[in-house]
């Protein structure tokens, strides 16, 4: 059986700008389904991260209304967002934002850890030397984000993301700070946690190499989904 | 405990901020705890002072004694004896009784020479000087167990022998100014007409006078000792016959914090004739005076921990500046505002109790050093200076140990409300 996870229906996001608003987003419909491996593109400026904001439940739409697997969160309020955010989604940013005080299994663990009703330290404590076995990073559990490379870093956000055992990933341009060998080793790693563990994917990039990985790939100009064959831009 | 853990961890990671802000802390609680000690130290020496300079810790009258004490009403008195003494004794922490009798008396001094043979009269710089003090008759023996620091104050000359004594001890610029010969006991006694009179009316107001020599001096301790001087207590019954009667019991007590008991458990045992005093019921203005320092101590204390404080505001608030990212992260991931608060606030904690403790310390030692060592200070109107000892209770220690901590957790609430009121997709924004 296949559930959709995301359902957006006519999403649009303005900026108020002191007297002017820009509007990033003009009526955006997506749906996302269960075990999806998705990327959008799109010119700089276009929307990506505007609409990846709204879907990880960190911004709300100014107008349409947002279906999180089965929720409609449209109209939730802070606390309740963020409690959405915590159990359903995880995020890769791409300049990583790890927590510099904490290591790497620290940080792995840090979405978990500071929920109301925490596991007991040495069963979070398994998942997350199990996780990090998954992303490559076992012998790096007690090194601090600065000793770490920027592949490395983008792994143990990626650890971060799925700790929570999310419905959702969401990673805006996650490869944009790497080179190119690195982000192949990220895709794959991706990919590969998206067919063993079944997780969704919905991440943004500029990059048409990227896109190739995919198994689905939208486009996003001026704040609207278009149709048609991608190209290079 | 996460929270904790990550609180902790970034006070390390600024160092320079870190180490100035706790230096500040650590600065404010040391300069409360040293005022405050030396403050302590300074209400001792003039409690001490005045108790066992002067008043005793309890003192015993006739009912109604202390309202008309500016009379120094001679028939206001009591019988002493033995057995009244032992029963001021007995009572429960009082360890010493001293009968006194205070009156208004006149000195008089001897010409400086004899008057000419041709029967002019003595030039006016060689006539003896008359004036009026307030004399204290006390048993020297009993009186310095009671007042020992007036005793050791004696500084020229000595305390007259025994309370039959014909010599008499004066304050020293009172003294000075009457140019009293004083006694030197490696010479013989001069003559009757080169010693001094003393001069007082009995109860009846008939005047009678005594011969007697300046045997030694008292500094001052406060601007209104000036015309002051004691004298035998035998001596005095003698002048005044009053022969085996006082008009006032000194009592040391000890501890001091006692005398209340020991005031409300005299006046059960002595009954509505008697009336019982404590120290500062006696003084009431010491009471006030140390009121009054403590008054303008906290409010010193409450501005200075403010400026601290501020400093720890103004930090923090950089801080927040600084993790805007982080704290969209945190956001992002799923922590709760009310977490992010606990993060800032936690720090403030961390922070605040490291600077007590060091200030405590720190502070403790510094004023168990001068506790040691003495500060002499001179006090108005005092010709001898007092060594003050600082000292510091527990208790203002431990609102110390529980306040800086406090303080700067409540100085970390702006700013942890300024980051936890942030969106996280512009907290993510940031640079
Ligand atoms: N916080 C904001 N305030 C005002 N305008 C904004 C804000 N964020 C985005 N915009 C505007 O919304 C539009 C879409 O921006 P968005 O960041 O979503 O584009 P993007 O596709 O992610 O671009 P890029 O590829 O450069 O990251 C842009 O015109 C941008 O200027
Ligand atoms: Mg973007």
């Amino acid at each position: 059986m296949t559930t959709n996870i995301i359902e957006l229906k006519d999403v649009h996001k303005a900026y108020e700008l002191g007297k002017t608003t820009v509007t990033a987003l003009r009526g955006v419909d997506l749906t996302v389904g269960a075990g999806e491996f998705t990327v959008v593109t799109g010119p700089s400026g276009s929307g990506k991260t505007t609409l990846l904001n709204i879907i990880g439940c960190l911004d709300r739409a100014s107008k349409g209304t947002y279906v999180l697997d089965g929720e409609d969160v449209s109209s939730r309020d802070f606390d309740a967002l963020a409690d959405v955010r915590n159990r359903k989604i995880g995020f890769i940013f791409q300049s990583f934002n790890l927590i510099p005080v904490l290591d790497v299994a620290e940080n792995i663990e840090f979405p978990c850890a500071v929920r109301k009703n925490a596991e007991k330290p040495a069963v979070l404590r398994a998942r997350v030397e199990a996780l990090a076995e998954a992303v490559g990073l076992k012998p790096y559990l007690h090194h601090k984000p600065d000793e770490l490379s920027g592949g490395q870093r983008q792994r143990v956000a990626i650890a971060r993301a799925l700790i929570t055992e999310p419905r959702l990933v969401l990673a805006d341009e996650p490869t944009a700070n790497l080179d190119s060998q690195t982000s192949e080793q990220i895709l794959d790693l991706m990919l590969a946690l998206n067919k063993d563990k079944g997780v969704t994917f919905l991440f943004s990039t500029h990059d048409p190499r990227v896109v190739k990985h995919a198994h689905r790939a939208l486009q996003i100009r001026d704040g609207r989904m278009v149709d048609g064959p991608l190209d290079a831009h | 405990m996460t929270l904790l853990k990550v609180a902790s961890r970034n006070l390390r990671r600024n160092r320079r901020r870190t180490t100035i802000t706790l230096v500040a802390l650590v600065v404010g609680v040391v300069v409360l705890v040293g005022l405050r000690g030396f403050i302590n130290g300074q209400q001792r020496v003039l409690v001490e002072n005045l108790i066992q300079g002067r008043l005793g810790a309890v003192q015993v009258h006739r009912a109604g004694y202390v309202k008309n004490v500016l009379s120094s009403p001679l028939t206001l008195d009591m019988a002493d004896d033995p057995g009244f003494r032992a029963r001021l004794a007995r009572v429960p922490h009082v360890t010493a009784v001293a009968p006194r009798i205070e009156f208004g008396a006149m000195v008089s001094t001897p010409d400086k020479r004899p008057p000419p043979d041709d029967g002019s009269p003595l030039p006016e710089a060689d006539q003896g000087k008359t004036s009026f003090f307030i004399a204290t008759a006390v048993d020297p023996a009993l009186e310095a167990k009671v007042t020992p620091r007036r005793t050791e104050l004696v500084t020229v000359g000595h305390m007259f022998p025994d309370a039959q004594a014909s010599q008499v001890v004066l304050n020293a610029e009172f003294a000075s100014g009457l140019e009293a010969p004083l006694l030197d006991p490696a010479r013989p006694l001069p003559p009757v007409e080169q010693q001094t009179a003393l001069l007082a009316g009995d109860r009846d107001g008939a005047l009678n006078g005594e011969n007697v020599m300046l045997s030694g001096t008292l500094p001052s301790f406060s601007p209104g000792d000036k015309r002051n001087g004691l004298v035998p207590l035998g001596l005095a019954q003698k002048l005044l016959r009053m022969e085996g009667r006082v008009t006032e019991y000194a009592l040391a007590v000890e501890p001091l914090e006692a005398a209340p008991t020991v005031r409300a458990a005299l006046q059960a045992e002595l009954g509505p004739d008697y009336e019982v005093h404590t120290w500062d019921e006696l003084f009431p203005f010491i009471k006030s005076l140390t009121g009054t320092q403590d008054f303008v101590f906290s409010i010193v204390s409450g501005v200075f921990l403010a400026v601290v404080l501020l400093g720890v505001v103004n930090a923090m608030l950089m801080t927040v500046l600084e993790r805007t990212r982080e704290i969209g992260t945190m956001l992002a991931v799923g922590m709760r505002r009310r977490q992010i608060v606990t993060l800032f606030i936690l720090e403030g904690l961390v922070i605040g109790t490291i600077g007590a403790s060091l200030g405590v310390v720190l502070g403790s030692l510094l004023t168990l050093y001068l506790n040691h060592q003495g500060i002499p200070l001179p006090s108005p109107g005092a010709t001898v200076p007092s060594i003050v000892r600082p000292f510091i209770t527990a208790r203002f220690l431990l609102a110390a140990l529980v306040g800086a901590p406090v303080g700067a957790a409540l100085a970390t609430l702006w700013p942890a409300l300024r980051a936890a009121a942030l969106r996280p997709v512009e907290a993510l924004q940031s640079p």
